[in-house]
């Protein structure tokens, strides 16, 4: 094969400007920007990242489409459009820093940002387990510094080393998992893997092979039982930096192995859609999403800190994308993609709600929240947006994702079979879930403020990504064709 | 395609634009508030006059702008707007009629705290009003219908902590919701059966031949055809909202709200909803008059309704004594005329009168403000009375109101509107008692008008509050004049000499013929409305009222018939005792169910999954957690907390997810039991 380097160009022309972007960042800060202070600094490395963003955005609009550089790379419908909803939600991620806390070396964070944001972008179009590996790294360390950056609290250096500990624990699971699927098929491509394994069928060292990537899957995600690293990582990382774990690296997670599962092993799939199981992937991933529907939603119920509160929301919101993962061979990629990336507005957006009360003191508990609507209206009414969209109300664009998912599982069987059964137990636990998202909107929108609280100012920055991320949900929840469509 | 009509939203959009800034603005942004209201229905009022242009252009053409909103299984929900010589005239009335009482409240609510929050819910009825106006989709069309009905629940209350308003804005909410009940249903069905909400759809459209030979063909049992059956569950929405008997109770009581709510809402515009509604869905409704067999045809029903509830009105208004009631069963009255006409079919005099009707019912209901806010919310018409010399505009713009709903013949609009029903009527050939009943009404509509004419404006004042009374700023009697000026001349773009009106909504020529044909018709029901002036006069006119307790004649003469219409003919009292007590039953059997059978599964399940929380809760902090902790600490001794409790639970983290790689690899491999 001659390698087709030109096409490999066009085809990561947004990653390149993304890395190009980072190191500009990285060197504008050292040369031109030194003299500023941390806050100006700050400020100039996220125009010049958000250049590099948008840049990218574009060239993902204007690229090619099919495989490239011999199939190495997969630039489909859902790629791109993961790629699209991953620029996005960087974006937004940028713009939630703008009103963070200045971290001690404001362009190294933000130039970290990119390069996690490129990871992501190659997850969402890779098609060849060495690369799907690779960018796998480039994302997760990118996280893991992320997580750790804001070194003067221990919290998040706890964060980090529990994150990269079970992230390494999940990175050797996945690479011994593909080098089994390698010693049993012969190849590491995505099509020849597909052809082998339907010629030979549910081989036991594959399926052994294929719960090794589901471990690593499941770590990515924070589905049940692998999720324990969430509630931790969530409460002590910065806040930017727990926004773009929650939403961007889902997004991104839940296209690669919807990818890796569908088109890779849909010949060991097995079968949920009647009691009796048969051999196969499937029934493992419907035990995940139940555990992670029912840990999620029932923990999430006992929390009284915000941040643990939201992680176990995004556990229980796996267990349900996890439907969506199940139901993705029949219905396509398209209710999961919109729930995913539906889902990760509102996360981003939350988090930028906690970055911007931050700001003006404390906002841990709930009970923090108490009087928002009187200290910021702006903040509240994008708040009960979030919250109101997670907890899956319409019009927003939380209920049509759970909608399009839960129907496409019910389609896989009806309600005959375990896939209905965990649609019905899904539906049931978006009541349960109602419970504690309408006691964090109780504190914001109905409690009175606490005596010594004060008007939180929110810089314009902040303000316009929050006003966009709710204008996003409200408008997608009204025409969710917008994004169903792109399929 | 005409690509202007896409730009028909704008129409609804700018009220409710002027809404959301209402909304927002803090309470004392009055100027703000009222300035965006007006300026907003100022907008829609240019926006609607040149729709109308572009609608008159091709009268028999029906415009259409349809949509996708969203796809829902295999098909779309699809909306639309529309734009014809109908809706075209009446976006143009509703703006307009809207604009003139939005500058009337300026004066009328000035006093008031809330006056943000009132043109707030002003614009919203607007916009919800002109997007019921613009629909091409029934859906779309059932959209603002429920919020017009919001609006409409919100200002009748907007006094709500006067428990009689409280009380009204509830009754007339559920009372029509009974009726949208209906509406609703029949949407489903028709939906279920066509596989369309939309009016007109290029050949697709439910109003269109080839569904409507669909729908008037297909039979159910006892031989009633399916637009038949559609035709009254949507007639039923119209019933509701449009006071029509047996659901017009709630109406006389929604006076409780501002009088330019009554007068914008409960008079000129929302009432008329159902009528629109009837036009607008004509064909339908008309569909099954082919079928000589079938036991019942819709618009037999709408007459038979239109009549009985055109008398009862105007017979409950002879005997009340609350200036807004009498006009309020004046408009169930003039509602009932418009069904009858719908129902006989005129549907074009049915809008004729309703056109007509918006101008001179929304004049006296201004009058009745202008009266009401000069007396002190004095509205007792007993206690009035001598309000002509000092009140001279208000007098004489109430009088113009007054002639042209009684129908004083020639020069004034409500004559040749309702000449055109009864002509409609007289030219039925299923049954003539619509017509009788029409004329019996327009006797009875002429007393009540005199008696209150000569009870409010004539004599002497008989309370403090009306012997001080005095004119209302200009703010409030220009839109007096101009809605005066509408009233009178409205009615010449409808007269047989020169049918301009009824050619462009039919998109037909029509002829023209003399003033006076159908000249016996013409002189009976002039004679009618002079029998009900000489009546009315003669009894409260000749000797005018001396005291405010003093007895009326009618009362007089006739005692328990007087009592018997003065209670509203005691229905609502039937009500209350049938459905009323009904309803009371089955509330009283929900609340023990709710209570303690659900009420009790709910609290297991929540006391449950509490317990499981805590459990999951205490196992993760207390064993996992607490317990690495206790070893670690002893271990290590003293040391950076974090550190401590971080090598503990991540040891305990990564056993779990060993264990939890083991129990999924032989779930895969075993594969459920097989």
């Amino acid at each position: 094969m001659n390698p087709d380097y030109a096409g490999l160009f066009l085809a990561l022309k947004p990653e390149t400007a993304l890395v190009v972007g980072a190191v500009a960042v990285l060197g504008l800060d050292l040369s031109v920007f030194r003299r500023h202070a941390a806050a100006e600094r700050l400020r100039l490395a996220l125009w010049v990242a958000s250049l590099a963003v948008l840049t990218a955005g574009v060239n993902v609009w204007l690229g090619p489409r099919g495989p490239a550089f011999g199939g190495v790379l997969m630039l489909d419908h859902l790629a791109v459009a993961t790629r699209l909803g991953v620029l996005v939600l960087t974006l937004l991620t940028l713009g939630v820093a703008r009103g963070a806390a200045v971290p001690h070396q404001p362009a190294e964070y933000v130039a970290v940002v990119l390069f996690a944001a490129t990871g992501l972008m190659l997850m969402a179009a890779a098609q060849q387990l060495l690369l799907v590996f690779l960018s796998l790294e480039l994302a997760s360390l990118s996280l893991y510094v992320l997580a750790g950056f804001d070194r003067a609290r221990p919290e998040s250096a706890e964060a980090a080393l529990k994150y990269f500990l079970f992230g390494g624990m999940a990175s050797a699971f996945l690479l011994f998992g593909f080098s089994l699927i390698y010693g049993v098929t012969g190849s590491i491509e995505l099509p020849r893997i597909a052809a082998q394994v339907s010629l030979q069928g549910a081989d036991p060292l594959l399926m052994v092979a294929l719960v090794m990537v589901l471990v690593a899957f499941g770590f990515k995600v924070a589905a049940a039982p692998f999720h324990l690293w969430a509630p931790d990582v969530y409460q002590g990382a910065p806040t930017p930096s727990a926004a773009l774990i929650a939403s961007a690296s889902k997004l991104a997670g839940f296209t690669l192995f919807t990818r890796l599962l569908w088109p890779g092993f849909h010949a060991a799939v097995g079968n949920v859609a009647a009691p009796t199981f048969g051999p196969g992937w499937l029934p493992t991933v419907a035990v995940v999403s139940a555990a992670s529907l029912l840990l999620g939603n029932l923990a999430a119920l006992a929390q009284s800190s915000l941040r643990r509160l939201l992680a176990y929301s995004a556990i229980a919101h796996a267990g349900a994308l996890l439907l969506g993962v199940m139901a993705a061979g029949r219905s396509g990629p398209a209710p999961l993609f919109y729930y995913a990336s539906t889902y990760g507005l509102a996360a981003v957006g939350a988090f930028g709600v906690i970055s911007a009360m931050e700001r003006g003191g404390r906002c841990e508990y709930i009970t923090d929240l108490a009087g928002l609507h009187r200290r910021s209206p702006l903040l509240a009414g994008c708040l009960a947006v979030f919250i109101l969209s997670l907890a899956g109300i319409p019009p927003l664009a939380g209920f049509f994702g759970k909608f399009t998912v839960f129907a496409a599982a019910l389609r896989l069987g009806g309600v005959a079979g375990p896939a209905g059964w965990l649609a019905i137990l899904a539906i049931a636990l978006s009541t349960v879930a109602l419970y504690y998202y309408l006691i964090v909107l109780k504190q914001a929108l109905i409690a009175a403020p606490a005596a010594d609280a004060r008007p939180i100012r929110v810089p314009r920055t902040t303000a316009l990504t929050l006003v966009a991320a709710a204008g996003l949900i409200v408008w997608f929840g009204l025409d969710p064709a917008q994004l169903l469509g792109l399929f | 395609m005409e690509p202007r009509v896409a730009y028909l939203w704008l129409i609804p959009a700018l009220p409710l634009l002027a809404a959301g800034v209402g909304c927002v603005a803090p309470r004392n942004g009055r100027r703000l508030a009222a300035g965006a209201a007006i300026a907003a229905m100022l907008g829609a009022l240019v926006l609607s006059c040149f729709a109308l242009h572009l609608a008159l252009a091709d009268p028999s053409a029906h415009l259409v702008y349809n949509f996708r909103w969203f796809d829902l299984g295999n098909g779309a929900v699809r909306l639309g707007l529309l734009l014809d010589p109908l809706n075209g005239l009446m976006c143009v009335m509703v703006s307009l009629v809207g604009l003139l009482i939005f500058i009337f409240s300026l004066g009328y609510m000035d006093a008031d705290e809330n006056f943000t929050r009132f043109f707030c819910f002003l614009s919203l009825f607007a916009a919800a009003m002109l997007c019921v106006v613009v629909a091409n989709s029934l859906l779309l069309l059932f959209i603002g219908w429920e919020l017009v009905g919001l609006a409409s629940y919100l200002l009748i209350g907007f006094w709500f902590h006067r428990p009689a308003a409280a009380a009204a804005a509830k009754k007339a909410f559920i009372t029509t919701r009974i009726g949208d009940l209906g509406f609703l249903l029949g949407l489903v069905w028709l939906y279920d059966t066509t596989g369309s909400l939309l009016l007109y759809d290029g050949g697709n459209g439910v109003l269109e031949s080839h569904v409507l030979g669909d729908l008037a063909t297909q039979v159910l049992a006892g031989g009633l055809a399916a637009s038949t059956a559609i035709g009254l569950l949507i007639f039923c929405g119209a019933v509701g909202k449009s006071g029509q008997f047996p659901l017009h109770v709630w109406l006389p009581d929604a006076m409780e709200g501002p009088t330019p709510v009554s007068a914008l809402i409960h008079a000129a515009t929302m009432v008329a909803a159902g009528v629109f509604l009837m036009a607008r869905i004509f064909p339908l409704a008309a569909a099954d008059q082919g079928l000589a067999a079938a036991p019942v045809h819709v618009l037999t029903v709408v007459a038979g309704i239109g009549a009985v509830t055109a008398l009862m009105g105007a017979a409950i208004a002879v005997a009340q004594h609350d200036l807004k009631r009498i006009l309020a069963f004046s408009t169930v009255s003039q509602l009932g005329y418009m069904m009858l006409a719908l129902g006989v079919g005129s549907w074009v005099a049915a809008i004729f009168h309703l056109l007509t009707h918006a101008f001179f019912k929304a004049l006296l209901f201004l009058g009745a403000g202008s009266v009401i806010h000069a007396a002190h919310h004095e509205q007792d018409i007993r206690n009035l009375g001598g309000l002509r010399s000092p009140m001279r505009a208000t007098y004489a713009t109430f009088s113009v109101g007054m002639m042209a709903l009684t129908g004083v013949p020639f020069v004034f609009s409500g004559f040749w509107s309702k000449e055109a029903i009864l002509h409609a009527a007289s030219e039925w050939n299923v049954s003539h008692l619509p017509l009788y009943a029409g004329l019996a009404g327009v006797v009875l509509t002429a007393f009540y008008m005199t008696r209150l004419l000569c009870e409010v404006f004539w004599g002497a004042p008989r309370s403090p509050a009306a012997a001080h009374a005095h004119e209302s700023p200009a703010v409030m009697t220009v839109p007096l004049v101009v809605l005066a000026v509408g009233a009178v001349a409205l009615g010449f773009l409808g007269t047989p000499a020169w049918p301009w009106l009824q050619s462009q909504l039919t998109g037909e020529a029509v002829p023209a013929h003399s003033l006076l044909e159908g000249g016996g018709l013409m002189a009976l029901s002039i004679v009618l409305v002079a029998t009900g002036l000489g009546a009315g006069w003669a009894l409260y006119g000749r000797r005018l009222r001396a005291t405010a307790g003093a007895d009326d004649p009618l009362a007089a003469a006739a005692p328990r018939l007087f009592a018997f219409l003065g209670a509203r003919m005691k229905l609502d009292e039937l009500y209350a005792a049938t459905v009323g007590r009904l309803n009371t039953f089955a509330a009283a059997l929900a609340v023990i169910l709710d209570r303690w059978v659900w009420g009790g599964a709910v609290g297991f399940l929540a006391r449950f999954g509490e317990f499981t929380g805590s459990v999951n809760r205490g196992v993760d902090e207390g064993g996992l957690n607490a317990g690495f902790d206790s070893i670690s600490e002893r271990i290590r001794g003293a040391g950076r907390a974090y550190s401590r409790a971080q090598t503990g639970e991540t040891h305990g983290y990564l056993r779990a997810l060993a264990v939890a790689f083991v129990v999924l690899a032989l779930l895969a491999l075993l594969g459920g039991g097989q």
